[in-house]
């Protein structure tokens, strides 16, 4: 089960709405390399894990996932406020608008509505923290590129915030690699699938 | 900032390195001084969280009473974090 807690993990407050960034930002929102493509790979991934480590590790960053979702979902949320029909139209939000006036919806920026098929659970230790190692960076690479196409502080400042947490996870998952590979048979960590083959569970 | 929103942040902050020092134990779970640090900041963070509530309502679903869970701002509204 889950508490929810009535705030933020970092605060959000932008002055200025912008649909034009809101629709850039929406895709850590419900994008490839979104929050919640994250959020519910870890969560998933856990399940089969070998050690205590690995499914605490995936269960704490799975839940952390979830309220850098919630951060996102606000900075879209406060973006689009006070719209006139005019700024939806001169700022190209129209497309978003026509669908889903301005609610907030788990799409990529060019519109694509989210799916599981941005993440795997392959029942392999070794297999799913590379995938993790890699959803960190791909996640980190696109908050890089939010940096470069937006310049207002209100928007840079919690982007900077979610792209560190993307750089630490990294790290303890390069940590619980470790120590899942240290568990294995050093000669060859794929002799045996410790999810899924009794000989080698731990 | 008002003493509301002063507050919020004290507690996020405290509450943010006790987080950051969960993650590491996981993956260091026999480190004793991240255990120190963590539960000093824990400790703190709990002292916040408690003065907060009491002073501006509930933060957990689980410690609110009747309609102060219902009352405005929600996290992502003007105000709320």
């Amino acid at each position: 089960m889950w508490n929810y807690e009535k705030k933020l993990q970092y605060p959000i407050n932008i002055k200025t709405p912008n649909p034009a960034f809101a629709q850039i930002i929406i895709s850590q929102y419900g994008g490839p390399d979104g929050e919640i493509s994250a959020s519910l790979r870890y969560l998933s991934q856990r399940y089969t894990m070998p050690n205590g480590e690995l499914k605490g590790l995936l269960t704490d960053i799975g839940t952390e996932e979830m309220a850098h979702f919630e951060m996102i979902g606000a900075m879209v949320y406060q973006l689009t406020r006070n719209l006139s029909c005019e700024d939806i139209k001169k700022q190209g939000f129209d497309a978003y608008f026509v669908d889903h006036t301005t609610g907030v919806y788990t799409a990529a920026a060019n519109g694509t509505p989210w799916t599981a098929t941005y993440f795997q659970s392959k029942g392999d230790v070794i297999t799913d923290l590379h995938e993790d190692l890699a959803a960190e960076q791909k996640a980190r690479t696109t908050y890089d590129n939010i940096l470069r196409l937006i310049d207002d502080p209100d928007i840079i400042d919690p982007i900077r915030f979610l792209r560190e947490r993307e750089i630490v996870h990294y790290q303890r998952f390069g940590e619980g690699l470790r120590i899942a590979t240290d568990a294995l048979d050093c000669k060859n960590y794929y002799m045996y699938n410790p999810e899924f083959d009794k000989k080698c569970k731990n | 900032m008002n003493e509301r929103t002063k507050l919020l942040h004290c507690y996020s902050a405290e509450q943010f390195a006790a987080w950051e020092l969960h993650l590491f134990l996981d993956t260091h779970p026999d480190d004793k001084s991240a255990l120190r640090l963590y539960d000093r900041h824990n400790a703190r963070a709990m002292e916040l969280k408690k003065e907060f509530e009491e002073k501006f309502g509930p933060l957990l679903s689980e410690s609110a009473e009747g309609c102060a869970w219902l009352k405005d701002p929600w996290p992502w509204e003007k105000g709320g974090c």
